[in-house]
């Protein structure tokens, strides 16, 4: 048998042309006897790493490569020989990527002689037609290194092609090598990759025609089946040009960026005096003594694994937030040092809570890169990466991307269209198939839903869908990360290539943060976070208004009144602590102390609550059940949280500790326990975990409960290195909502759209602890909320402009100027100076902004209307020259609420249930303040205008919902059956009558809902609008 | 007295509605009928009509024609309202409420249902009906006051405007009157003061009156019975003529003519010819419907003919190309289109059509059947780029069905053994109308040195079939 390297070869990251998954091809690359195997997706090398790490416990020979189209047809593929050549291989693809939108490129041959792959082989892939010109092209610019591909797919006329090819190559002096064209690593992908085909040119696959392949022939074939096919020496060639390609992946070594450091400083040195310097910030009364020995323990690991410069990289990019007064907060396993609370990287204080091991978060026998994640103030995070992108420029710093996967939601609509099923219909298979893990056939459940769709097509449909979306996750297109960038001290294009991101001046890099890390290459995460742009502008506000210095993490600390507040579940605007199901576990959790704040933050998440974790934590923590640990190896582990794992580390080292795992092992873990909903690769660990486990006699129920928690960290993992930071912005923010209410909501509401709650419920929940809030006027209010003072001192919250719908900015900055400089004595006068359009005109009085100048609003919209006027009469004739006083009736209350809310969102003048109690009261419908003293266990009626709909994935089909009316709210449960009996009701009310019965229990009260009855028409014409989360 | 608050649903004073008993069993009498304190009869009475349900798209033109009868003074408001000038017509139909039934009853034998009123001012009369209100205000004085409640909408003003007004609090016609005249025009337009002005009276709506309109229809009774297809045809001449000056006259073509055949005993028989463009050539047309005529059976003889058109389109002389058809790019000629008619009208619409290569790889559904090109404007089909399908390879004449082949020591044979030349061209694909197939498709010679295409199926029991024979 001749040996055989396949050197042209897409994966799926060819996104819609390749139908299979690196790894798979390298699996059956190998397991045929390959010698080599060369992924040469299109203008990509997205899919190298995946494949780099299947072959790397294999005889199999991975090259890197690449297949391009040129502008003018000429087909090729790049291989790289050396690390040379694929750093040359890499920028040859940014350079065509750059060049085009996002998923597309654009090479010439001009861009090949400007940038020519040098210690690359160039395989010449002639098309259907042979064309002569392009090899004689080729074989001139790349002479030695030309291949010319001959790919013998069946067509009838693999002859013919061989001799023509033989031929030229003869003429020319190019060598021939065999090669398959794959786009596949079985035949039986062939359905697959014509249903791809079909997406990609978005037309049914009926119609496609001759654009498919003909026959399945592009697969990877048995060297036996290709030694009947090929000469012999073609396929040795083949095999011969992989001898001669020696780059590896492995190759790649990551460099910080060396401008971090100060000249004539080392990274070690340099950390170290920054380190000093902000110690003796942070502690101005000396350095207590354990802190300072930390503090050199913790550099003397830093150093020992070289992660001097991650940290400087960090503190180079929170040192510039700084400067620009931009807020932030680090987080992650090695932000909660003692190093980066100097370097100013977290605020939290590491002698509050508990004392913490630097070792629980960066460790010499974990193999894992320190992790930092930056939060900023959201409004702002856009100049953070703008000066990371000019600090090292466009060829040296991007946004790692993110594969996006095919969904069943995804899958199902794109196959739909292959099938010729119309768009709705399309959508209706895939809502019926919403929570379709991709194993089970469903036909019935199809036929259940009342859907005619002819079974033979669906049987041809569902398996492709199985496919789609099955392990791990067939990849779409590339995106953008939410905020990791890949910093390098060289050009970053000689390491990955960076293409276009959808949104403009935003550059990714080909690999996703998984191959990062797989390579070893590290990321620093920027990430957005409303809560903190709310609490920079309530301590500037705090800060103006009493004459205080706060800051983040600079309030009295652990003050029992702040705790009393939380205890009582009083934190509508709280970061974290604010949802309802937080709501809920406050009056039982009873948070006292700042490390009770981190398991609230954590505990709160599918992962303790699928791993059955809660309950046993509350009951120990009320002393109803014994502190025991179910071995002394995880007694350590265990200790904080009273023998409960909580935390994603806890249940990793307890892998470790308990079932045997070696860090590495470990590491996948964590790894797989963050995508196994995505891949499904948490199976394989789990055998491993359960033996280790009974092995070292923990009960099988609790290595059970060990693993269901890991799955559910899969939803959304946890991590005690970022609720400890997280804790901390919990705690300032409940300080400012119990000591400073009104400056608290202006900060909120000039941070929207953030957090849970819409600023309705924030004012209404600050006139509730008593701030005086004031309506929007145009004669005072600015663009922002502000705090104005009452008479007797205490601050007052104004509406600021920015609640006006649809008011422009640059208007009111006109009006603000404008005012500034003369009062305004009418309507007429404030549109001339301020020079506002009628837009922004009613939509001042809309808000009812004009009630100081003209009265009701009625009259507001008369003098609004009436002063717009053509130009060319504007100077000649004054508005209110000899213009009766018009009859118009005042707004009802009713009226003034629909308005309040349809401009504003919020009301200052009573709950619109208010104007409807009598009614309401009349169908003997309880008020919320009523229901909340009614007895556990009473059957009662409510109604309520519904805030929330809330549908978490670990409630198994509950619906949760919030009703408010003018005494307050009402949580309301709707179990499964009910909710899909009444699902209209449930899903479209905005005004919602509920039957059922009420539970309360240590201090929270539910409605559990048993009819749901819609009373929307009651509200008229009044606008609400649920915020919903699935 | 301005108005009489009378309610909807209570019966109205006696005093003042025009004596009308016979009216009360077919017309709702909940109706006010409202006089002012004056007596002064206003000059013009209008009845406004308003498709309240569903109607159909051509109600209002069919219901316009009717009202002609009652008054030639009829205004059409589409999409759904009707006008008509009443006022000299009242003693003809017994009053308003005899008016009333009469009008009710042609929508009623239309299939609609309908509000009406009466008012001096046709903006007031419609007004009324499309609020529902089925009054009859017989005075200037009185209208203002009835007009008062009645909500902004039934003015139908743009969107925009009703909408600024309900933010100043305006939302009915009486809270838009009371507004001051200048302000209001500064403010919503001298369009809508104007309208306020027609409503009130306060300036004269002028209307443009409804002209039905028109189609051909000629009867022609024999005074023989006629079987001879070639007669009647003969017997259609004038009609054919008088059409074809009906057409000149009105400068349009008919797209739609039908021709009904009257028999003794048997139902008439209908003859229909659809044109796919205008066409104003009676000679054509009478050809045409001849070559439909032969081949009608006809049940008995025929007593007498008529020729009805469809609505007339309006046509553009016809303009003579410069080039012969087919010469410098000269489109398909009005001859071929001409055939193609001809044909169809003959051999019926199925008949006839095109032939195209289709993309795909599985042979059998290499081509299909297309329409034939349009009789307006040839242009060739749109044709997507392929993939130069080996088209050469494969035969002009295939077999409807692939034939087996029997096999003798793994060959194929046919009339002896088959000898294959070349290689194979495989075939995969089809899977996703349960019609896929996996072939390998060979050029094969028979004894007598015919060329022959036969496949071997890649599914055991790989079975050899005979697809084509090349010539």
């Amino acid at each position: 048998m001749p040996r055989y390297a396949e050197l042209h070869c897409l994966s799926n990251f060819t996104f819609l042309r390749g139908a299979s998954h690196p790894h798979e091809l390298v699996e059956r690359a190998d397991a045929l006897g390959y010698t080599a195997l060369a992924l040469t997706d299109e203008c990509s090398v997205a899919g190298v790493v995946r494949a780099h790490m299947a072959a790397r416990n294999r005889r199999l020979k991975l090259i890197v490569g690449a297949e391009f189209r040129l502008s003018c047809g000429l087909k090729l593929a790049a291989l790289a020989i050396d690390r040379g050549g694929y750093g040359r291989l890499c920028r040859l693809i940014t350079r065509a990527r750059r060049a085009a939108d996002k998923g597309q490129y654009t090479l010439t041959r001009a861009d090949l002689e400007a940038a020519p792959p040098e210690g690359c082989f160039i395989l010449w892939l002639p098309g259907p037609r042979i064309e002569a010109a392009e090899a004689r092209w080729l074989a001139e610019r790349f002479p030695g290194k030309l291949r010319i591909a001959v790919e013998l797919l069946r067509d009838g006329e693999d002859g013919a092609r061989l001799a023509r090819l033989a031929g030229l190559g003869a003429q020319l002096g190019v060598g021939l090598l065999a090669s398959g064209d794959v786009h596949m690593h079985v035949r039986a992908r062939r359905r697959l990759q014509d249903a791809l085909t079909a997406i990609r040119l978005n037309m049914p696959v009926a119609e496609v025609g001759g654009q498919l392949y003909p026959n399945g022939e592009r697969y990877l074939r048995e060297p036996a089946r290709l030694a009947r096919l090929y000469p012999r020496e073609l396929l040795e060639a083949a095999a011969e040009i992989a001898d001669g390609c020696h780059f590896s992946l492995d190759e790649l070594r990551y460099e910080y960026p060396r401008e971090i450091v100060p000249p004539g400083e080392t990274p070690a040195g340099y950390l170290r005096r920054l380190t000093c310097e902000g110690a003796a910030r942070r502690w101005p009364g000396g350095i207590p003594q354990t802190e300072s020995t930390a503090i050199e323990h913790e550099l003397a690991l830093i150093s020992e694994l070289g992660y001097e410069p991650y940290f400087l990289t960090v503190y180079d990019v929170v040192a510039f937030a700084r400067s620009r007064g931009i807020l932030c907060q680090g987080r992650g396993s090695a932000a909660n040092s003692r190093v980066c609370y100097c370097l100013g990287v977290t605020s939290v204080d590491p002698q509050r809570g508990a004392a913490l091991l630097f070792e629980r978060f960066i460790s010499r026998e974990r193999n894992e890169p320190p992790d930092i994640d930056i939060d900023f103030e959201h409004e702002r995070r856009e100049e953070v990466l703008q000066y990371v992108y000019n600090k090292y420029g466009r060829e040296r710093a991007a946004l790692a991307a993110t594969v996006i996967m095919y969904r069943p939601r995804s899958a199902l609509r794109d196959l739909g269209k292959v099938f010729g099923l119309t768009p709705e219909e399309s959508g209706r298979l895939a809502s019926v198939m919403q929570w379709w893990d991709g194993s089970t056939t469903i036909p019935e459940r199809v036929r259940a839903a009342g859907f005619a769709i002819d079974a033979a097509l669906l049987g041809r449909l569902l398996p492709l869908a199985a496919e789609l979306t099955a392990f791990p996750g067939f990849p779409r297109h590339l995106s953008q990360h939410v905020g990791g960038f890949v910093i390098a001290q060289g050009l970053l294009e000689e390491l990955v290539p960076i293409e276009n991101a959808a949104m403009p001046e935003r550059t990714v890099v080909q690999w996703d943060k998984d191959d990062l890390n797989d390579l070893g290459l590290l990321k620093v995460d920027l990430l957005a976070l409303g809560m903190l742009t709310a609490l920079k502008r309530a301590f500037a506000l705090v800060n103006d208004f009493r004459g205080t210095h706060y800051g983040l993490g600079e309030l009295p600390a652990e003050d029992p009144r702040v705790y009393d507040m939380i205890c009582r579940a009083d934190t509508i605007g709280v970061f974290q602590i604010e949802s309802r199901a937080q709501m809920a576990m406050l009056p039982r959790l009873k948070p006292r102390n700042y490390y009770d704040l981190v398991i609230e933050v954590a505990i709160v998440r599918p992962g303790p609550i699928q791993g059955d974790m809660v309950h046993p934590y509350l009951r120990r923590r009320c002393g109803l059940e014994p502190v025991e640990y179910p071995g002394e190896e995880v007694r350590a582990v265990l200790h904080r949280t009273l023998g409960v794992p909580l935390f994603q580390e806890q249940v990793m080292q307890i892998a470790i500790v308990a079932a045997g795992f070696t860090p590495g092992e470990a590491d996948a873990l964590r790894r797989a326990m963050g995508a196994w909903k995505r891949t499904g690769g948490l199976d394989a660990f789990r055998a491993r975990l359960l033996t280790g486990m009974h092995d070292k006699g923990y009960p099988d129920e609790f290595a059970e409960r060990i693993y269901r928690q890991m799955e559910g960290f899969g939803d959304y993992g946890f991590p005690e290195a970022h609720a400890l930071s997280f804790a901390l912005l919990v705690y300032d923010s409940a300080w400012l909502k119990c000591f400073e209410p009104a400056a608290f909501t202006c900060a909120l509401l000039n941070s929207q759209p953030m957090g849970f709650y819409a600023p309705a419920q924030l004012v209404r929940d600050a006139r509730a602890h008593g701030v005086e809030v004031r309506p929007v006027d145009a004669c005072v209010s600015l663009w922002d909320s502000t705090l104005e003072r009452h008479a007797d001192g205490a601050p007052a919250l104004r509406l600021g402009l920015h609640l006006v719908k649809s008011l422009s900015l640059a208007g009111a900055l006109r009006l603000i100027e404008a005012r500034t400089r003369r009062a305004f004595d009418s309507v007429a006068d404030l549109a001339t100076r301020a020079g506002l359009d009628r837009g922004d005109l009613e939509a001042l009085a809309a808000a009812g902004a004009f009630a100081a100048l003209s009265g009701n609003r009625h009259l507001a919209f008369w003098e609004v209307a009436g002063s717009e006027r053509p130009l060319a009469l504007a100077a000649a004739e004054p508005a209110s020259v000899a213009e009766g006083r018009p009859m118009l009736a005042a707004p009802t209350e009713g009226q003034q609420i629909v308005a309040d809310y349809a401009s504003l969102g919020l009301t200052l003048g009573r709950h619109p249930l208010a104007l409807l109690r009598a009614r309401l009261r009349a169908a003997a419908l309880l008020s919320a303040g009523e229901l909340h003293a009614a007895e556990s266990g009473t059957a009662v009626r409510t109604a309520g205008i519904v805030l929330m709909r809330q549908r978490p994935a670990t409630a198994s089909g509950v619906t949760f919902l919030t009703l408010e009316d003018e005494s307050g709210q009402v949580n309301v449960i709707v179990w499964e059956r009910v909710g899909r009996a009444q699902r209209r009701a449930l899903i479209e009310s905005r005004l919602l009558e509920v039957h059922g019965e009420l539970q309360s229990q240590e201090g929270v009260t539910h409605l559990i809902a048993r009819r749901l009855i819609d009373r929307t028409a009651l509200l008229g014409q009044l606008t609400t609008r649920s915020r919903d989360f699935h | 007295m301005a108005l009489l608050p009378i309610p909807a649903g209570t019966q109205p004073d006696e005093a003042q509605s025009p004596p009308a008993a016979p009216a009360r069993r077919a017309v709702p009498l909940a109706v006010p009928v409202v006089a002012g304190a004056s007596g002064v009869v206003a000059a013009e009475l209008w009845a406004g009509v308003h498709l309240s349900g569903l109607a159909p798209a051509d109600a209002l033109l069919r219901l316009a024609r009717r009202a002609e009868r009652f008054t030639p003074r009829v205004s059409l408001e589409p999409p759904d309202g009707l006008l008509l000038e009443v006022r000299g017509s009242l003693h003809l139909f017994a009053g308003v409420t005899g008016l009333r039934r009469a009008v009710t009853e042609e929508c009623r034998r239309l299939g609609l249902t309908a509000v009406l009123a009466f008012a001096p001012t046709p903006l007031a009369a419609l007004a009324l009906a499309r609020a529902g209100r089925a009054h009859a205000v017989l005075e200037m004085s009185a209208l203002v006051g009835q007009l008062a409640p009645l909500p902004l909408a039934t003015l139908r003003w743009p969107g925009k405007i009703c909408e600024r007004l309900a933010r100043c609090g305006v939302r009915t016609v009486g809270a838009a009157l009371r507004l001051p005249r200048a302000g209001f025009a500064r403010r919503f337009g001298t369009a809508q003061l104007a309208v306020l002005d027609a409503l009130t009276g306060r300036s004269r709506d002028l209307r443009s009156a409804f002209r039905a309109r028109v189609r051909f229809r000629r009867r022609r009774e024999l005074t023989c019975e006629l079987e001879n297809h070639q007669v009647i045809l003969a017997t259609l001449a004038p009609l054919f003529a008088a059409l074809a000056a009906f057409l000149t006259e009105r400068q349009c073509g008919v797209v739609e003519l039908e021709c009904l055949l009257d028999h003794r005993h048997a139902p008439a028989t209908r003859c229909v010819l659809r044109l796919a463009a205008p066409m104003a050539d009676a000679r054509r047309l009478a050809e045409l419907l001849g070559e439909r005529l032969e081949r009608l059976p006809l049940p008995e003889p025929v007593r007498g003919c008529e020729l009805r058109s469809a609505a007339l389109v309006p046509q553009r002389p016809d303009c003579l190309h410069l080039w012969q058809p087919g010469e410098h790019g000269g489109g398909l000629s009005s001859e071929a289109s001409g055939l193609i008619e001809s044909l169809r009208a003959r051999l019926g619409e199925d008949a006839i059509h095109g032939l195209a290569q289709l993309e795909g790889h599985r042979p059998e559904k290499a081509w299909g059947k297309t329409a034939p090109p349009a009789a307006a404007g040839y242009r060739a089909a749109p044709r997507r780029r392929t993939r130069s399908p080996p088209v050469m390879r494969r035969p002009l004449w295939l077999l409807p069905m692939p034939r087996s082949l029997r096999v003798r020591d793994g060959k194929p044979r046919r009339r002896g053994p088959l000898r294959l030349i070349g290689e194979p061209e495989r075939i995969e694909t089809g899977w996703w109308d349960g019609e896929e197939i996996a072939r390998d498709y060979y050029t094969a010679a028979d004894i007598h040195g015919v060329l022959l295409w036969i496949f071997r199926e890649r599914e055991a029991p790989h079975h050899w079939y005979l697809h084509g024979v090349f010539g």
